[in-house]
């Protein structure tokens, strides 16, 4: 019953993961319903993410979604901080990492519900102000699509 | 878009936050990095959700590293959970390219929430 857990749980928090929105956020409270040390819990969580990762951005590549250019200002830091975040929770009580994760979670779970229904206002807002012929400009694609678009156009005008 | 000497600073000071929490909690780095990729970097939801996960895969094969050593690492559930999880990151990978991008945040958002009372009772 423990290994269909782990399966099931890993599964779900893969979705999760897969479409880049930090999967671990929903492994760690999912396997938290298993009798694991917290601990172990959190290494299930690097380790996982590992292949899942790796396999993922090969999908997001393939899509085009990858974006390389500054990324190196956040990949340095975050690597030497990684390594001390490691260190800090190795010495730390289970308890306390359990709590921490806890409060993270909310945190940032309410700011991210104030950020994306700030969105959604201001996009139907904005939908409510342009004129009939711009309601299609929604998705976050269209701008580049309209240009490829007149670029056929063009093509065609040739 | 080039970057101002002020993002510069905001990008090192946050993914080193980002960094510190994923290495200290085993994850979460990757809403902060989206966020950084969002607001200072100013790309487009599934575009920076598709990069943060070029941010995170160095930093957790350190953080990951330094658990083995430390010994907190128990393979047998390792091994299954990753099972699972490799199964359904193939499944949101394919799915994150036909879904909307305030659907998948709001939806996310409640998760967060909900994940976090769970662990606290």
């Amino acid at each position: 019953m423990t290994i269909f857990l782990l399966i099931l749980f890993g599964f779900l928090a893969g979705i999760v993961g897969g479409m880049g929105m930090g999967g671990g956020t929903v492994l760690v409270p999912l396997l938290s319903f298993l009798d694991l040390p917290q601990k172990t819990i959190q290494a299930i969580n690097l380790v996982s993410f590992l292949p899942m990762c790796s396999v993922a951005l090969i999908f997001h590549a393939k899509n085009r979604l990858v974006e390389t250019k500054h990324v190196l200002w956040l990949i340095v830091p975050a690597i030497i901080f990684a390594v001390a975040g490691a260190l800090v929770a190795d010495v730390a009580s289970n308890e306390i990492l359990r709590l921490c994760f806890a409060v993270f979670l909310i945190a940032v779970g309410i700011w991210q519900l104030v950020l994306s229904v700030k969105f959604v206002v201001k996009q139907r807002k904005e939908r409510r102000n342009s004129t009939p012929a711009d309601t299609g400009v929604l998705n976050d694609e269209m701008p580049e699509q309209s240009v490829a678009t007149k670029r056929q156009y063009d093509d065609t005008d040739n | 878009m080039n970057l101002t000497a002020k993002n510069k600073w905001l990008l090192l000071i946050f993914s080193a936050l980002a960094g510190f929490v994923n290495g200290f909690l085993g994850g979460g780095g990757g809403v902060l990095i989206v966020t950084l990729l969002l607001a200072v970097v100013k790309l487009h939801q599934k575009h920076a959700q598709a990069t943060a996960l070029l941010v995170i895969l160095p930093l957790t094969v350190v953080s990951a590293v330094v658990y083995l050593v430390r010994g907190n690492v128990d393979w047998e559930p390792t091994l299954w959970a990753t099972l699972g999880v490799v199964v359904g990151g193939v499944v949101g990978a394919l799915l994150l390219s036909k879904i909307k991008g305030n659907v998948a945040k709001i939806i996310f958002a409640l998760v967060l929430v909900a994940g976090g009372v769970k662990m606290l009772f």
